[in-house]
């Protein structure tokens, strides 16, 4: 579909074959051209590790960032235009590892950013050792008696900490996927999708016919944050869609400078300090 | 040259003591002197000990000296502390009802003045106390209360008509008691002979003019002392300026927030000190490799670690010249006063996008929570955009050469956003898209093309300034904030001139050859215990200097300096023999 490859770098994907990256990949491109959003208006930051790589398979501005340190560009870059569309792609181990510090507390700010974690419970790119979000027990490289920690619960992080939008995705569930995006890249605020997928190379555990019989879409809307917590608790089942989305100012919204035009659209060709250095005589 | 007067207030926290030391200096500055203020206090909120000093003169004063002429002492700790600064000359000012003057011999003249009651008597409150001691410090130096009065209406007029007046009249109330009372310790000053409009700032709020005089666009940082005031003073005024400031999470999420802000086309700089300059060493390799223009300023204070917070050093040199992996060209700038601090901080803004990559400013306690006093800077600045394209002759969608290797060093940068425009901003080794490659010969184009733009910076190292006479065979180098001191030290040497430096990287090797061989003796002042300029200089010229170092915290005082260049050259006669 052209719409679709007007997203896609010269350059093809690295991953392995049959990994979830690929349904994620297509479920975002497939959100962007259903938005009509163009390439070049739209800047992707990305993390470190196989979801990382992104950076070189999309056709977008994008800036592949240090390890853990993908939102804070993303945020960066949002205040400085915020006519920009910014998504920030990231695993579970940068987002909830790493990096969970920016998460937490962007979150809060509400910066306009969507962040679509790739969490495949497992760093990957570093040949498979436990990630913030491997369940207790599991033996790993780095883990080989199992792991001693219990793995965090992301929906339930972000329900707790004002998330203004919070989902979970499937990277097998493209058509839902892409559903879920489209709405979380239209989403005016910080929106966290949590999206599921096997590690083919590393994971024996947690497989796709693992997943099968955990996901299932959630049908009606919550009307409580404290409902969707609940939801978000469970463990024998894991419901993909929107857990929770409310409407609230964004961070850029929120400052007085950035109302109107972008700050670089702000012209700095003159600047006039004149009343500022009369302050100190 | 003139010994400036000096004035020192001491106290515990919380008493005003920097409130009223910074009044003073600016009533002394609008009177027409040149000041230098100076404040010292510990890491804490409230009591403890906290000093400000004014050093004031008719003529250019550089820094602070050591003896104090005039002491407040607003506790029974401060007559005991400075004493080693005091001479049979000096005047220590105290409220007997508040405080005892401790046993023993004490040096100086010891002047009984009961600050709260002529506050109360005056009709204001003892927080007023403040303002009565100000009125007698100004009478005993022999100067009016025209400027004082005129500060105090400024700052209380938003209060109302009755709290300016009861200021004023608390000052009137410390003038007359002198006056009346100790009349005969007036010190008599050289008044000055022009009254020339003068600033009376911090070089971190220097810093932070001279970075909204470069275009400042957006500021991200996470408060550190001695770098703080910088966030402070940017915050305050970022609506009326209409930049961004944004208080971050970390100083790793400020300067990541920074470079993402950059990569969108903003003018940026982030400040720290120390240990949050170690947080920020990936990110400042981020935007080497990335050629992504960034500020970062580095105030420094000794370490490691936390070292000591609220004193000064400059112990950051060698780990600025290297911070991050590997190798990518920077630069790194050290001015010495306010008025450099000013100046360089446009410039880093302006080189920072022009040559593409991170600038590092070194600053220290010193340097940034002092009040210097210096003309006024110019108001109006014009700025032109460096390698960004008003339009890309390319399809809207199609990706964009933003590190080709047509040109020389430094290509073209489209935001995103822009039609024509798209690219990778990376962090991993990149093509000329800046998609990641791990190809051997593309990551040497690319290591080129980035160490190409040292050279080019050769072209932008300005002279470095030179103080004393030419044909002097003693010569002295240093940087940063060690220029006052060390100007005030040369006006009672003779046969002694001094480099400063404020280019550190790239080195300004010729000039530093030439200097070193035009004296029999070079010798480098640097506050740490290495001598990390001398390394430097070493390294980069092959020439040997002396070392005079000091790393307790405290800056050079000018007499320190004058009998240490003094002792090394004596050192140096005798070894002839």
């Amino acid at each position: 579909m052209r719409e679709v490859n007007q997203y896609d770098s010269h350059l093809k994907p690295t991953w392995c074959p049959g990994c979830g990256n690929f349904g994620i990949f297509t479920a975002l491109k497939e959100a962007l051209a259903q938005l009509k959003i163009k390439p070049h208006k739209v800047a992707i930051v990305t993390d470190v590790g196989c979801s990382g790589n992104n950076a070189d398979f999309f056709k977008a501005y994008t800036l592949h960032a240090l390890h853990g340190r993908a939102l804070p560009p993303a945020a960066g870059i949002k205040l400085a235009n915020h006519q920009l569309t910014v998504l920030a792609i990231i695993g579970d181990g940068g987002c909830y590892g790493e990096g969970l510090t920016h998460l937490i507390n962007l979150m809060r700010g509400n910066h306009d950013i969507t962040v679509l974690v790739h969490n495949n419970h497992l760093y990957s790119l570093t040949t498979g050792q436990y990630s913030p979000t491997t369940p207790k027990g599991t033996v790993t490289k780095s883990t080989p008696d199992g792991s001693i920690e219990v793995p965090l619960n992301p929906v339930a992080l972000g329900l707790a900490n004002q998330a203004a939008f919070v989902a979970r995705g499937y990277a097998f569930s493209q058509e839902h996927l892409k559903s879920t995006l489209t709405k979380a890249i239209r989403h005016v605020g910080f929106s966290l999708v949590d999206i599921l997928q096997p590690c083919v190379t590393f994971d024996k555990n947690q497989t796709a016919a693992w997943y099968q019989e955990r996901v299932f879409k959630l049908k009606k809307k919550f009307s409580s944050r404290q409902e969707a917590f609940t939801e978000a608790l469970r463990e024998d089942k894991l419901g993909l869609g929107i857990f929770w989305q409310e409407k609230r100012p964004a961070y850029h919204q929120e400052l007085k400078v950035l109302e109107g035009k972008p700050l670089i659209a702000k012209p700095i060709e003159k600047v006039n300090l004149g009343k500022l250095i009369e302050e100190f005589i | 040259m003139k010994k400036p007067f000096s004035i020192k207030i001491g106290g515990p926290a919380g008493k005003g003591v920097k409130v009223s030391g910074l009044v003073l200096a600016r009533a002394l500055s609008r009177l027409g002197f040149s000041t230098f203020s100076y404040s010292e206090y510990p890491s804490l909120v409230r009591g403890g000990h906290n000093t400000y000093q004014v050093c004031f003169s008719s003529e250019e004063v550089f820094s602070i000296i050591k003896k104090i002429d005039l002491l407040i002492a607003l506790n029974q700790e401060t007559i005991k502390l400075h004493q080693k600064e005091l001479d049979q000359s000096s005047l220590i000012l105290y409220d007997p009802e508040q405080i005892k003057l401790p046993k023993g011999k004490l040096i100086g003249h010891y002047l009984a003045l009961p600050f709260n009651r002529l506050a109360q008597e005056a009709g204001g409150q003892s927080i007023m106390a403040n303002m009565v001691s100000l009125g007698a410090i100004l009478t005993l130096s022999d100067q009016p209360l025209s400027t004082l009065e005129e500060i105090i209406e400024q700052s209380f007029k938003k209060k109302s008509q009755q709290v300016v007046q009861l200021n004023q009249k608390c000052a009137q109330a410390g003038r007359d008691f002198v006056n009346k009372k100790l009349a005969k310790f007036k010190k008599e000053i050289d008044q000055p002979k022009v009254k020339k409009k003068k600033l009376v700032l911090t070089g971190n709020e220097a810093a932070a003019l001279g970075g909204l005089a470069g275009g400042l666009q957006f500021y991200s940082a996470y408060p550190m002392t001695p770098a703080t005031s910088i966030l402070h003073y940017l915050a305050a005024k970022s609506r009326e300026i209409g930049i961004v400031v944004k208080h971050a999470e970390d100083e790793i999420s400020a300067v990541n927030m920074a470079i993402g802000a950059s990569f969108a086309g903003a003018r940026v700089m982030t400040a720290t000190s120390g240990g949050g300059l170690c947080l920020m060493a990936e990110a400042i390799g981020l935007a080497g490799v990335s050629e992504t223009p960034l500020v970062v300023i580095n105030s420094m204070r000794p370490g490691p670690a936390l070292g000591m917070p609220t004193w000064s050093g400059q112990g950051d040199l060698q780990f600025s010249l290297h911070i991050s992996q590997d190798e990518f060209p920077r630069i790194l700038l050290a001015p010495g006063d306010a008025q450099e601090t000013f100046q360089l901080t446009k410039s880093s803004l302006q080189l920072a996008e022009k040559y593409q990559l991170p600038v590092l400013i070194l600053l220290d306690k010193y340097l940034s929570e002092s009040d210097f006093s210096c003309q006024p800077f110019s108001s109006k600045h014009f700025h032109q955009r460096y390698f960004l394209l008003e339009k890309i002759n390319n399809e809207a969608d199609n990706f964009f050469k933003r590190y080709s290797l047509d040109q020389q060093a430094i290509s073209p940068r489209p935001l995103p956003g822009q039609p024509g425009g798209i690219h990778c901003c990376n962090s991993y080794e990149h093509d000329e898209f800046g998609l990641a490659t791990e190809e051997g010969r593309m990551r040497n184009l690319m290591m080129e093309k980035r160490m190409a733009k040292l050279a080019l910076l050769q072209e932008e190292i300005p002279a470095q300034p030179i103080f004393g006479s030419e044909k002097a065979q003693i010569g002295l180098i240093s940087w940063g904030s060690n220029k006052g001191s060390i100007r005030q030290a040369l006006t009672g040497l003779k046969g002694v001139k001094f480099l400063h430096l404020n280019w550190l990287w790239p080195f300004p090797k010729e000039q530093v050859s030439r200097f070193i061989n035009s004296v029999k003796k070079a010798i480098c002042l640097e506050q740490n215990q290495t001598g990390q300029l001398a390394l430097l200089i070493r390294e980069q010229t092959g020439l040997e200097v002396e070392n005079l170092l000091k790393y307790n915290g405290r800056p050079f005082w000018p007499n320190e300096i004058l009998e240490g260049v003094k002792g090394i050259t004596r050192l140096r006669k005798k070894g002839r023999k």
